[in-house]
């Protein structure tokens, strides 16, 4: 975009130029709104969940066992993880700490793959173990696998997306003044957090 | 560029880049706003073209009550895909993306919208959703009405699937087109433009770029389930497997009641500004305009279930989308008295545009209370599924949005290309369209009444009479709409020259070049008032030099 590559500017406050404020202030907003119609996405198709489950034949619908709520916890508990470590690492960006922005960063990333491969376990022992499938099993397979799939491709996105803005940061692509992509990546991987809030709650609890 | 000119979200605005070179960067992949709003127009008047023959199709089809012009099979594809392509490949592109593009920058004081590159990606979804929706007909066409209820859109044969891919494209052309006009309106005013200062037709499209946004991403999670129960077999929809065909009203008609004012508000704006302008008066009630859109878009979200009386749809249900549906009379109501209020003692100039402004007012209204009449359940319960609910929605999308795009299209065509369209050939498409268009669907209300259900290729032989006179009318509307086209073309290159400001325009728009350069403003204006005080001097400062020779400063400040 022909904004981005603007050399001019008037000089700002803190010595970031206007311009580069500028950008930031509409990127920032256009990121929000993104996330806003993301939501809305999700909302959907819970709302679809919320309305299949509550069509009366009970729930789970027979022949079907309850989700294993302690296995989910505990991947829950490495995203919910990955969002911190993800804070940290943009704080210790903010304070030029690039050492500990580095492990932070890297930390979420790993964390992000490890929630993906218990999501990945998750699937297997119920696709093997229970002949729990997407098409086979009504509703129910409908449903979980429709949403929590969308939420693992999010995940999914989101550590491509941070393995690419770690490269970009390491390749010197931002500065300790100029740091909207980590901003938006940040914004983005707590967003897929509160997602998680939500599914795992309608999911597994109650 | 002079230190002074430096508004406080600044350096953005002040900025402008060099001019792109070579025909494809320019008139292609172009990341100016006019142009890529030229491109939606056109790609949206191509595609009315084609769903204007549809139409015709049907109005043939129905000139005897046997039919016989095509098959019963043919027929529901052909009224499906009139029906999806003038929602989602005519009015909403046209209004949102054509209009919103061209124009509302230039309201704004902008040099372009918040995402230019985006832009350029959100008009380039849309030729190629389109031809993808069209390419249904290779495989045989959607045929259970634009609506696509289950179970039947799950027995259709491919051309669903492909329906839904495309529709759901078109969507994320809407979702971004909304994001970037939101960003742009909250961002991009010029300094001194306040809300409050905002031309209508920016409020208008503000009211819309949310819906756009929301609305329009719950209809690809609903096109998503079509899509994959259709391609995979995962239950939504199909009761026999648990899923819910009701569940899919729900979540269309949450977002195509919203869609109707998506269609519709931008419309409300574009006749906000033509009516003070050729009234020569200041619009009435500016405020309650710019504020009834708001109170249009959020009621429009809470109103849906209006679709579903004759769903099974709870009757305690029943009873509060009536009410809502009710309330959004008032809002409405509020911005035909404003308009009537405006001409009211007006040195009315009765120009093309103004026209079909007045006729928008008019039909629109028309429109708005049968509106009324269907949210009363008991009224509903005898009508739905009748040519009744065909002659409202026409009304209100015809006699509403098109009329309201051909208004803005003489109003703002001087501004897009420098040349005035021929109001002869205007006046005779006004009024011949006028008159077409109320022999067509006027008589489907009494059609409708006396019991004659929508979408059948057949009928009983009583409705023959008045079945014939809407035909014969749709005939005169298509003519008329032939010399619009004949209008536009012959206009473009022997049109009178329009110059800056052909009708007294008081917007920003109208104060620089027809049409304006790449960069709409040598400097960003300053606005110190409404646009609308006829007979008081203009409210702006800095722009003495946008209508002379000066220079421009490219690249720097």
């Amino acid at each position: 975009m022909a904004v981005a590559s603007l050399p001019h500017g008037t000089a700002g406050h803190d010595g970031v130029d206007q311009l580069y404020a500028d950008t930031r202030a509409l990127r920032l907003q256009g990121m929000l709104l993104f996330l806003v119609s993301d939501c809305i996405l999700f909302s959907s198709f819970i709302f679809a969940y919320l309305y299949m489950r509550n069509s009366g034949q009970g729930w789970p619908p027979p022949g079907i066992s309850r989700l294993d709520v302690a296995f989910a916890a505990l991947n829950s508990v490495v995203l919910f993880g990955s969002g911190a470590t993800m804070h940290y690492a943009l704080e210790n960006w903010k304070h030029n700490h690039f050492g500990r922005y580095a492990f932070f960063m890297l930390a979420t990333i790993v964390l992000g793959i490890g929630f993906l491969s218990g999501q990945g376990y998750e699937y297997t022992n119920l696709i093997y173990k229970e002949h729990v499938t997407w098409s086979g099993s009504g509703i129910f397979g409908a449903s979980f696998f429709t949403l929590t799939g969308m939420h693992g491709f999010h995940v999914s996105v989101g550590v491509l997306y941070l393995i690419i803005l770690f490269l970009q940061s390491v390749a010197g692509v931002y500065t300790k003044d100029k740091y909207f992509g980590l901003t938006a990546g940040t914004l983005y991987w707590h967003f897929v957090d509160v997602i998680w809030v939500v599914l795992f709650s309608i999911f597994y609890l109650i | 560029m002079s230190a002074t000119a430096v508004h406080p979200g600044g350096g953005l605005a002040d900025h402008i880049h060099p001019e792109p070179q070579g025909f494809v960067k320019r008139y292609i992949f172009s990341l100016d706003h006019k142009i890529i709003g030229i491109q939606y127009l056109i790609t949206g008047f191509v595609f009315f073209i084609l769903a204007g023959l549809l139409a015709e199709v049907i109005r043939t089809q129905l000139l005897t009550a046997n039919g016989g012009f095509v098959s019963p099979d043919v027929y529901n594809e052909v009224y499906t895909m009139h029906g999806s392509s003038m929602v989602w490949l005519v009015i909403i592109p046209l209004i949102t993306g054509g209009f919103g593009n061209v124009i509302m920058p230039l309201q704004i004081g902008a040099r372009d919208v918040a995402f230019p590159w985006l832009n350029m990606i959100s008009f380039w979804i849309f030729p190629v959703a389109g031809l993808m929706l069209y390419s249904s007909f290779l495989m045989g066409a959607p045929v259970a009405g634009w609506t696509e209820y289950p179970p039947m859109s799950l027995q259709a044969g491919p051309g669903t699937s492909m329906w839904a891919a495309a529709i759901f494209l078109i969507g994320v052309s809407s979702t971004l087109t909304g994001i970037n006009f939101v960003v742009t309106m909250y961002q991009m005013r010029a300094p001194g433009m306040t809300f409050t200062r905002m031309p209508l037709f920016c409020w208008a499209q503000l009211a819309t770029a949310p819906l756009l946004m929301i609305a329009t991403t719950a209809l690809a999670a609903a096109l998503a389930a079509l899509f994959i129960e259709r391609q995979f077999g995962v239950p939504f929809y199909d009761p026999t497997k648990g899923g819910s065909p009701v569940m899919w009203q729900h979540m269309f008609w949450f977002y195509s009641h919203p869609a109707v004012y998506i269609m519709v508000l931008p419309a409300f704006g574009m006749i906000s500004e033509i009516l003070p302008t050729f009234a020569r008066k200041p619009i009435f009630g500016y405020k309650m305009i710019a504020f009834s859109s708001m109170a249009i878009a959020l009621l429009g979200f809470m109103v849906w279930a209006h679709h579903m009386f004759t769903s099974g749809l709870a009757p305690y249900l029943q009873l509060p989308f009536m009410i809502l549906t009710f309330l959004i009379a008032i809002p409405t109501g509020v911005k035909i008295f404003s308009w009537t209020a405006t001409l009211w003692g007006g040195k009315i100039h009765f120009t093309t545009s103004m026209l079909f402004a007045v006729g928008f007012v008019g039909l629109f209204a028309f429109g708005g209370i049968t509106g009324v009449f269907l949210a009363a359940v008991p009224f509903d319960w005898h009508v739905h599924g009748t040519y009744f609910v065909v002659a409202h929605f026409h009304y209100v999308l015809v006699g509403g949005s098109l009329m309201g795009i051909f208004a803005g299209t003489y109003f703002y065509f001087p501004k897009m290309t420098g040349r005035l369209m021929n109001e002869t050939l205007g006046k005779w498409h006004f009024w011949l369209f006028f008159i077409g268009f109320n022999g067509t669907f006027l008589p489907q209300h009494w059609l409708g009444m006396l019991g004659m259900p929508r979408r059948v290729p057949e009928y009983d032989p009583q409705f023959q009479f008045w079945n014939d006179f809407s035909s014969i009318s749709s005939y005169v509307m298509t003519l008329s709409i032939l010399l619009f086209f004949i209008n536009a073309l012959y206009s473009l290159r022997n049109g009178k020259k329009a110059g800056p400001n052909p009708w007294g325009g008081r917007t920003l728009d109208w104060q620089i070049p027809s049409p304006p350069h790449y960069y709409n403003f040598k400097h960003i204006p300053t606005v110190y008032g409404l646009p609308y005080n006829f007979g008081q001097p203009l409210p702006y400062k800095g722009l003495e030099e946008e209508l002379t020779d000066s220079p421009v400063h490219v690249g720097a400040h």
